[in-house]
């Protein structure tokens, strides 16, 4: 019997294609299919997440997590200004707004289930004007309004209870990451819509009350140096960048035929007063 | 935006260090396998005809190679969609042939004609963290013949 040992040919155990054009394909394929999943679901649910009746939604135990910020009442000009700003708005009867006020140096507003909006003083130091605080005031309530609370909690819901249902399905913690992460990506671009949404309103708000928007340009402009410049992808963020919201803003001022560069009603001497007594007032006991 | 910007970086240098690795093992593979040709490894259990004038002793291999990061991500992709995980026939490929070149040194060493009845046996070391760790261990084993 003869043994013969030939060389044998190369490639016959493994592909010659190069990884990297599998690693697009796929990848693509996974966020595309992800995005478009989660996205889809989220469609869905918002039909029924904005038919949950207000009053359920006050019924959430929200008033404990409300509590817990150690929230004071209105000072005189904050209550006016609030009233003001809801004279603006066509609120349903049945949908009441509660403000509330923390004295804390957190740079922040926030509107959340229930009709609760929370503004923190560290917001408040940092504007300059009635104009700029009615913006926050009246982006808050414009949340309320379409419901963006409960609709995005419905969405974390949705998004959480599929990631958990396919996540270990590829075996590999990575992809699974990556999956999370597009799952969230999808969330945060329901979370932007939001908040150019609000903005909107807020702006149409801002005119009705003063007939110019400057006090939004004056927000962002405030966001700008305090949070600084743009520096990160808008996808990846739940707000979006201040520049676009900025865009957004000159654009509608331009389209309403309004005046830029108007007068705004600066911050009366006793609420900026009063704000410097409340920053004493947290710092004293250090 | 950091974890992405991380997560790039690993990914790039899972395939670059993965492919300078993978093409200098093959070079090496090739060369080595073209100089141990003249030691014929076969599967078969029985030699025929019988030859008593040689020694028999058994000779072995080991090899355990790491993937990458990058294919290692890719081959997660996979168990998604389904295919060919081609990102590990290369890693297996590769783990074979050196496993086999590593018997044949040894076979060398004892100035042996032929090894014969070689096995492989695989297996993956993960120690339960299989979703991290895609490393893999081929021995390789055969009774290697050599003369008195």
């Amino acid at each position: 019997m003869e043994y013969s040992n030939p060389e044998l040919p190369e490639g016959i155990n493994t592909s010659k294609d190069n990884p990297l054009k599998e690693f697009f394909i796929l990848t693509v394929g996974l966020l595309a299919v992800v995005f478009v999943v989660i996205s889809a679901l989220i469609l869905i649910v918002d039909n029924f997440a904005d038919k949950i009746p207000f009053e359920m939604e006050k019924e959430l135990p929200i008033s404990g997590f409300i509590e817990n910020l150690e929230t004071e009442k209105l000072p005189p000009y904050l209550e006016q200004v609030t009233q003001k700003v809801l004279s603006t708005f066509e609120l349903p009867e049945n949908m009441k707004i509660t403000f509330h006020y923390v004295n804390d140096d957190t740079v922040n507003a926030f509107a959340t289930l229930g009709g609760h909006i929370v503004l923190y003083r560290g917001l408040l130091e940092k504007l300059n004007s009635e104009d700029e605080l009615a913006m926050v005031i009246a982006h808050e309530i414009a949340h309320v309004k379409y419901r963006h609370p409960i609709l995005s909690v419905s969405h974390g819901v949705v998004v959480g209870v599929v990631l958990t249902a396919v996540s270990n399905s590829s075996g590999n913690s990575v992809v699974n990451d990556i999956m999370g992460q597009t799952g969230m990506a999808s969330i945060m671009k329901f979370s932007r819509d939001y908040e150019y949404q609000s903005d909107k309103e807020a702006i149409s708000s801002l005119i009705k009350l003063y007939g110019h928007a400057d006090g939004a340009l004056g927000l962002f402009k405030v966001f700008e140096s305090e949070f600084g410049k743009d520096n990160s992808f808008e996808f990846l963020a739940t707000h979006p960048l201040t520049g676009n919201r900025i865009s957004q803003t000159t654009k509608m001022i331009s389209e309403s035929n309004l005046t830029s560069n108007n007068s705004m009603i600066r911050y009366p001497d006793e609420f900026k007063m009063w704000l410097k007594q409340q920053k004493e007032k947290i710092e004293k006991p250090k | 935006m950091y974890d992405l910007i991380i997560f790039i970086v690993l990914l790039a240098m899972g395939y670059g260090f993965g492919r300078y690795a993978e093409t200098k093992h093959y070079k090496s593979i090739i060369n080595r396998e073209k100089e141990l040709n003249s030691i014929p490894a076969i599967a078969t259990k029985i030699l025929v005809p019988a030859r008593n004038d040689l020694n028999s002793q058994l000779v072995t291999g080991n090899v355990v190679i790491s993937i990458d990061y990058f294919k290692r991500f890719i081959a997660g992709l996979r168990n998604i969609f389904g295919g060919r995980v081609t990102s590990y026939e290369t890693l297996l490929d590769r783990a074979r042939r050196e496993a086999i070149l590593r018997m044949k040194e040894e076979a060398k060493k004892l100035n042996a004609e032929l090894v014969f009845n070689i096995k492989l046996e695989t297996s993956s070391i993960h120690k339960g963290r299989g979703n991290s760790i895609g490393s893999v261990e081929v021995l390789a084993y055969g009774t290697a013949l050599y003369p008195h």
